[in-house]
């Protein structure tokens, strides 16, 4: 395969050479646009997805977040407390108590099913990524672990002004039953 | 003693030359993964070339039939890796059929741009991996740059900036945050305002014409016999294109006479015409993403999804549903039996038929075609080994 010719019937690869180095010139005129990362922190948006964190007080172990996940990498152990009746002739309660929630980043999909599901808020996204290893068994982050991503997780971002009111909004102003 | 005999040991091969088996692949830079051409050599003519596929084998249909709807989109979004938008699209329009659910207008809108955002970024890639391997090494940095802008405001709204995870049945996740759209506008104006320069790298270069003018050509008839379909097929002339054919979302209003979705054809069907087709695909998709967010600016508030039952049923019934992916038709045929996961969920996707034809386009080329031609057949190998 041959170049085409230019006008002048010389093989012209010297054109496209000139334009692309003209592009080049302009682009070296402006200033860097990549972000050098470890000295230069991204700004991620609130509803990123790079880390899982729990809140253990909200957790019930209700198990549902363990069940939904496509590729079941959430690992829950919980025993069953009875509280003792604090009235005269009360009854007996029973409680759930968390013993163990792992999350294994190594499986993980990072899909959010778990986060969606959670009916006790308990499961929130945080944007924070920067927690490669070196061994893939330290993926496996345990609930203190986890815990500790609270600390970054960021408020969920204002909705934009067409969406519909949440449904909490929704159902606080229906009207009462029964009126 | 025995009577003297002539015995020839060895002729000169003169200019004749033994066929050469070269695979190549299964880790090359030039295959995107792990695809492995089997070709077969007479000096530097490919005399057959077979396609050897299934390294990266996930048995995505057979996960499909272990899991609800939901879960359906983890996995269905990543098999074309760089169109998880369309990917997931497929399946919740698909399930949207059989339950008879009507999708919110602002979903459908939203949808639509997104899954026109989500087609410039795929085309951008190849726009820039197409030139790498063909040894110009500068175009693939600004269509980077183009793809970063968009992934920010994917990744704003999603949470992902390739798997969004972001459609749901019955519409999307959650509501875009506010001021998105302006975001979204500013983004899209400026990749249109930088294209020129991507451009400027590429059309008319008097080295990437001489590698890819007139070389691989595909006709039209073998296009219909392999199942080709996308911008490789519409590179040779064969002008079809879903959005505007089989219309879904709102394709149809955009794709209508005055509306601002035309289908890019060529007739040439070589590897400039397949890069053409990308190029002046990119700026189609711009113009409908400026026209989805001129009709979401127009739009009543209102919500984005349906609510839906904790456990989600579709009916008995099958359904096929078949969208234009960035690289070509992406279809669903979902057979339901009642339950909550589908019976069977056949993924037909794009890059699969589009690798086949490489037995019949290879044969007859040098060898030193070959990464022209492969490069130019855009495929990502998620998407034929499923």
């Amino acid at each position: 395969m041959s170049a085409p010719k230019d006008k002048r019937g010389r093989d012209g690869i010297l054109p496209g050479l000139l334009k692309g180095m003209a592009t080049t010139a302009k682009s070296v005129m402006r200033p860097t646009h990549t972000a050098e990362y470890p000295h230069a922190e991204p700004t991620l948006p609130p509803r990123s997805r790079g880390v899982i964190a729990l809140l253990e007080e909200n957790c019930t172990s209700c198990m549902l977040c363990a069940r939904e996940c496509p590729d079941w990498c959430i690992y829950i152990d919980s025993h069953k407390e009875t509280i003792p009746a604090t009235t005269e002739g009360g009854r007996d309660r029973q409680r759930n108590v968390l013993d163990r929630f792992a999350i294994d980043f190594s499986l993980c999909m990072y899909c959010g099913i778990c986060v969606e599901v959670c009916p006790f808020d308990a499961l929130f996204w945080s944007p924070q990524f920067e927690y490669a290893e070196y061994d893939l068994r330290d993926l496996l982050h345990e609930k203190d672990r986890l815990g500790e991503w609270m600390a970054t997780v960021p408020p969920p971002p204002a909705l934009n002004e067409s969406a519909a009111d949440p449904a909490e909004v929704t159902a606080a102003n229906r009207p009462e039953r029964g009126r | 003693m025995s009577t003297p005999t002539e015995t020839t040991l060895a002729t000169g091969a003169g200019l004749t030359s033994h066929d050469m088996v070269l695979n190549i692949g299964p880790q090359h830079p030039a295959t995107h993964g792990v695809l492995r051409l089997k070709i077969v050599l007479d000096g530097e003519r490919i005399v057959s070339a077979d396609p050897i596929i299934g390294y990266m084998h996930r048995g995505a249909e057979k996960l499909f039939e272990v899991r609800d709807y939901r879960q359906i989109t983890v996995l269905a979004n990543r098999h074309d890796w760089l169109s998880a938008f369309g990917n997931e699209l497929g399946v919740v329009l698909a399930v949207e059929h059989l339950l008879g659910m009507e999708v919110p207008t602002r979903a459908v809108w939203l949808r639509t741009l997104l899954a026109e955002l989500n087609r410039v970024l795929s085309h951008l890639m190849f726009l820039g991996s197409y030139p790498l391997e063909l040894g110009a090494i500068t175009p693939v940095f600004y269509a980077f740059r183009e793809r970063e802008e968009l992934q920010a405001v994917m990744e704003e709204a999603s949470g992902g900036r390739m798997h969004y995870m972001f459609n749901r049945v019955g519409g999307l996740k959650e509501d875009v945050p506010a001021g998105w759209t302006g975001r979204v506008r500013d983004a899209v104006t400026g990749v249109r305002r930088r294209l020129p320069e991507l451009e400027s790298l590429l059309v008319g270069n008097e080295i990437l014409m001489a590698r890819t003018k007139g070389v691989g050509v595909l006709g039209a008839s073998t296009i219909q016999q392999f199942g080709v379909s996308g911008p490789i097929g519409r590179a040779s002339g064969v002008d079809v294109d879903l959005r505007r054919d089989a219309p879904y979302l709102a394709y149809a209003e955009l794709f209508a006479p005055g509306g601002p979705g035309r289908v890019v054809t060529r007739t040439e069907g070589d590897c400039l015409a397949r890069l053409e087709v990308l190029l002046e695909q990119v700026h189609v998709a711009l113009d409908l993403a400026d026209a989805c967010l001129d009709r979401l600016a127009t739009l009543p508030s209102g919500p984005v999804n349906q609510r839906l039952p904790k456990v989600l049923k579709v009916p008995e019934g099958e359904h096929y549903v078949a969208t234009e992916n960035p690289l070509g038709f992406n279809g669903y045929y979902l057979v339901s039996a009642g339950e909550k996961t589908p019976w069977r969920l056949k993924l037909r996707s794009a890059s699969f038929n589009n690798v086949q034809v490489l037995s019949r386009m290879l044969p007859g080329q040098l060898v030193a075609d070959m990464v022209a031609i492969l490069g130019s057949m855009f495929f990502v190998v998620g998407d034929v080994d499923k």
